[in-house]
């Protein structure tokens, strides 16, 4: 177990090195755009640009910029440690504005994580056990809404009813916690509410299928032959097994979420990695694109070395693989 | 509970809100610092937060340090609420918005010969905290020395270059600039090379505010301040008490400052209203807060719902119908002078528009008033006939149109005696027939109102037989700002005054502010062969067009610059006819209104017409209402 938890690590750690090779090979050295002469004013002479290309660290080669960029994020930079160096547009270190905006993005996903689950797996399991009746007909007809229905129309659509007709909720924005926990729940209620329609439509859908394929094996064949209640068919042999891939399933969603939900984010007005990485494309602030980048590379990855550990925890044939 | 006891509950509920509510009353009518002038004018009372919806991002850009920083949304902050000048403005809308009135400094003592400025600084004015002391003559004078710090990237310190010494300063070859003088802690006196009649303004900008070296100092890469900004005036960022400035390692980023969701600012208690007026400054809110919003709907539902008081964004065109529309709407609208022309640029190296009689048959059969509608007519703007925004000029060209066309939809038949003239006219009749003509390459923007433009160009231009072939950009200005990509004509441009004088304008056809790339001369006017080859784009502008011929306005420019103050708008305004009339280097379609969206709790609203935003300085809200 030991070795192949090192074996994955450093798979990871590969995985990260490649990820930022062509992250800093799309956004720094194809643009044909001068980066420094985007942030240079919109009058600015031959020496104000020179000055700002050096600033920025663009006078020199694209490998020592590269070799900069990966050992300040290893060991750190003026600003701290990781370190993503300064953003071009705000001329703030991007390690404190990421810090700020991820836990935003982290409370949206996990809150959207507990909603999806509870509304997708439930739905999934009822359609299954009812498959072909009512129950399962309006489950499949709130999965194709789910999965068919823009984020952003239900985000906007949300706002018009529950904010600006009923004025059940107190509209976008972010309330942290800490200042006040009322006016923090209303104002992340109806993210949640609309990130997790989608992913609970697919949950539902997953669930489904998996226990309806699960229900046709031969061990709950005998399972019923040996005069188990059929409550106790599903739940102990027929979800048990069905319910697996799902695990696999919530690392890998809940690493691209933290990488930022951006339209949730954007129609929310939520400050989070989402919205943050939006503007940067945006304004050309390359430090700061590359530097989510890394983020939510980090997180994906990270979560899929939790998944895989899980998994050969689980199941021993997965070690030797 | 029982209905009896959740009644009690409810009725207790109540009380204590009330109380509450008394208590906060009898807080609110403390009366803030520095308000004391302003307390119930004419029914406007101070107090209340006024809260700003900003689109997206703050966009500043040199991290709202003023020495760098060039937004204008920047310089509304700075000069309503933030920094003082030695001299600066009145920040109401109009003409009386643009004049240069005294504020730190009385008006100088002007030397006969226009060269030397002597500045006398008011006794009284301070900086806020942590500093909390008088500001000097040293203070101002380190203002010009972080101009001419190359390392602090000064975005518009060309402006500042006719000071004696300064380009010495800046090269490293002096250590102070010898035009700058400072013979006691209240004067300050300051030479120019040559006589510069707009030299006023340009103090007036943010970048020439008195910086406190203390703190200034601590900071030697561009845009670092900004978070740290120490203030002059009325109001201070939130968190300026709390700063340490006994050393550089002590300073703290100002907690106010959140460079990606909000901007607060609150009173600065060292604000003393007796050195300043309240024809400049009324100062009425307690409080600031610029509030980033990624959503623009959002952001107008939110102004409409009095959850933000105003907004710097650009109100949608249904906002603008509804608001244009609704008649208890209509006073919340506000609609202004936007100081900034909208502009079709053409290319004069390459065909067609290397040939003038082109240009003028460009300018005579372009659809205006088809512009304007897809812009979202009128209440966007007036139609532009010439360069320069007519407020700019005093009236100088208020009825001059050396195009005309009846309600300004083309006139086809004056168009093609114009190209009939030309050489890509083969046959005579009026239309462009040169292979040139066909295919042109016409760079836009891929978004509304350019993509509504389109259609009523390209309708206009086949009227005298060009065919555009267009490329909708999302990056507009970087592809169209390099010259090396030769691009013959492009719609997406627009520019606005850095201050009201017209040689802000004039930039843009000045031969010396030629760049290879970030270039603003779109249209290469005074280009010739020996500075194409400076810039290495000879052979990028000759593979397909011309670098022979190209006519020159520097020289002009050169006059009206050193014009006097009287002089000064007739010399510009001759410029811009020669411009429109003998070199035709634009389209000119727009000029451009800004148009602002506020709340019903607003109760005092005017414009700055010196920075183009709202006059932060003289808004008022309903306190109770919020």
């Amino acid at each position: 177990m030991g070795r192949y938890i090192i074996r994955r690590v450093l798979w990871v750690a590969l995985v990260m090195l490649i990820v930022t090779f062509f992250a800093f090979l799309i956004f720094y050295v194809m643009p044909t755009a001068d980066a420094a002469t985007i942030f240079a004013g919109r009058q600015p002479t031959p020496e104000t640009i020179a000055e700002v290309r050096k600033q920025f660290g663009l006078d020199k080669e694209w490998y020592e910029q590269y070799g900069k960029f990966v050992s300040d994020i290893v060991t750190g930079d003026e600003y701290g440690w990781p370190g993503f160096n300064m953003s071009y547009a705000t001329r703030a270190p991007i390690r404190e504005t990421i810090f700020d905006r991820v836990g935003v993005t982290f409370q949206l996903a996990v809150g959207a994580a507990v909603l999806w689950l509870a509304i997708g797996i439930p739905i999934g399991i009822v359609s299954a056990i009812r498959k072909g009746k009512m129950p399962d007909r309006i489950g499949m007809g709130f999965a194709l809404f789910g999965v068919s229905a823009p984020v952003f129309w239900l985000g906007i659509m949300s706002l018009f009813i529950f904010w600006h007709k009923l004025q059940w909720t107190p509209g976008t924005g972010y309330v942290p916690f800490g200042e006040d926990p009322g006016e923090w729940f209303g104002h992340m209620i109806l993210p949640w509410g609309v990130l997790s329609m989608l992913y609970a439509a697919v949950y539902a859908r997953m669930v489904r299928s998996n226990l309806l394929e699960t229900m046709g094996e031969d061990y709950i064949r005998t399972a019923r032959a040996k005069g188990l209640k059929e409550s106790r068919v599903i739940g102990k042999h027929g979800l048990r097994a069905s319910l697996t891939p799902v695990v696999t399933m919530i690392g890998l969603d809940f690493g691209v979420l933290l990488g930022g939900a951006v339209v949730t984010e954007s129609v929310f007005n939520m400050n989070g990695l989402g919205s943050f990485l939006i503007n940067s494309v945006r304004v050309g602030d390359l430090p700061s694109v590359t530097a989510v980048i890394v983020f939510a590379a980090f997180f994906v990855t990270f979560l899929n070395l939790i998944v895989d550990i899980v998994y050969a925890y689980l199941d021993p044939r997965v070690r030797y693989a | 509970m029982s209905k009896k006891r959740y009644l009690r509950f409810m009725a207790l509920f109540v009380v204590l809100a009330l109380t509450a509510a008394a208590c906060g009353g009898s807080e609110s009518d403390d009366e803030p610092s520095g308000s004391s002038q302003n307390e119930d004018e004419g029914g406007v009372q101070a107090g209340g937060v006024y809260r700003v919806g900003v689109l997206e991002s703050f966009n500043y850009t040199n991290g709202f340090d003023p020495t760098g920083e060039y937004l204008g949304s920047a310089f509304s902050m700075y000069g309503n609420l933030l920094l003082r000048t030695l001299v600066g403005y009145r920040h109401v809308a109009g003409d009386a918005g643009n004049e240069v009135i005294p504020d730190l400094a009385e008006l100088p003592e002007i030397s006969g010969d226009g060269l030397t400025y002597t500045f006398t600084i008011k006794d009284g004015v301070m900086f806020g905290p942590p500093l909390s002391r008088q500001i000097t003559s040293d203070d101002a004078l380190y203002a010009f020395e972080r101009i001419g710090t190359e390392s602090l990237v000064a975005q518009y310190g060309f402006y500042y270059d006719v000071i004696e010494g300064m380009e010495e300063f800046k090269s490293g070859k002096a250590d102070t600039i010898s035009g700058i003088s400072t013979p006691d802690d209240k004067t300050i006196e300051i030479t120019l090379t040559k006589p510069a009649g707009d030299f006023l303004q340009r103090v007036a900008m943010p970048a020439a505010a008195p910086v406190p070296r203390e703190v200034g100092e601590c900071f030697k890469k561009a845009g670092e301040y900004g978070r740290y900004l120490v203030s002059s005036g009325p109001y201070m960022t939130e968190g300026s008490d709390e700063q340490d400035a006994s050393s550089c390692d002590t300073l703290k980023p100002l907690s106010g400052f959140e460079v990606d969701s909000l901007h607060a600012f609150v009173r600065n208690p060292d604000y003393d209203p007796a050195t300043d007026t309240t024809e400049a400054r009324e100062n009425f809110p307690d409080r600031f807060e610029f509030i980033i919003n990624k959503n623009q709907k959002d952001i107008f539902d939110k102004v409409e719902a009095g959850e933000y008081e105003d907004e710097l964004s650009s109100p949608l065109p249904q906002v603008l119908k509804k608001y244009s529309t609704t008649p208890e709407l209509e006073d919340r609208l506000k609609i202004n002078s936007g100081d900034r022309t909208w502009y079709v640029s053409m290319n004069l190296t390459q065909p067609p528009f290397d040939d003038v009689h082109v240009r003028m048959a460009a300018n005579l059969v372009m659809d205006k008033e088809g512009l304007q509608r897809a812009w979202g007519g009128p209440l966007r703007g007036e139609i532009a006939t010439h360069v320069v925004p007519d407020v700019m000029l005093n009236g100088e060209l208020d009825d001059y149109d050396p195009y005309p066309s009846e309600n300004f939809a083309g006139d086809v038949d004056a168009a093609k005696e114009h190209m009939k003239l030309s050489k890509y006219d083969t046959d005579k009749d009026g239309l462009c027939d040169a292979p040139e003509c066909k295919g042109v390459l016409h760079y836009t923007r891929n978004v509304s109102p350019w993509t509504d433009m389109l259609p009523v160009e390209e309708a206009s231009f086949e009227k005298i037989g060009i065919e555009l072939q267009t490329r909708e950009l999302a990056d507009f200005y970087t592809p169209f700002q390099d010259v090396s990509k030769a691009v013959p004509i492009g719609s997406g441009a627009g520019w606005g005054k850095d201050y009201a004088d017209a040689s802000t304008f004039m930039v843009l056809f000045d031969s010396r502010s030629l760049l290879p790339t970030g270039n603003i001369n779109y249209s290469l006017i005074g280009l010739t062969p020996e500075v194409a080859a400076d810039l290495d784009v000879v052979e990028a502008l000759t593979a397909g067009g011309t670098l022979e011929g190209i006519p020159s306005v520097d020289a002009d420019i050169d006059a009206c610059t050193e014009a006097a103050e009287g002089e000064r708008n007739t010399c510009w305004a001759e410029l811009d006819k020669k411009l429109m009339e003998e070199i035709v280097p634009w389209i000119p379609y727009l000029d451009a209104t800004n148009v602002h969206i506020i709340s019903p709790n607003v109760t005092q609203w005017d414009y700055d017409q010196s920075a183009g935003y709202t006059a932060y300085a003289h808004v008022a809200v309903d306190a109770d209402a919020q």
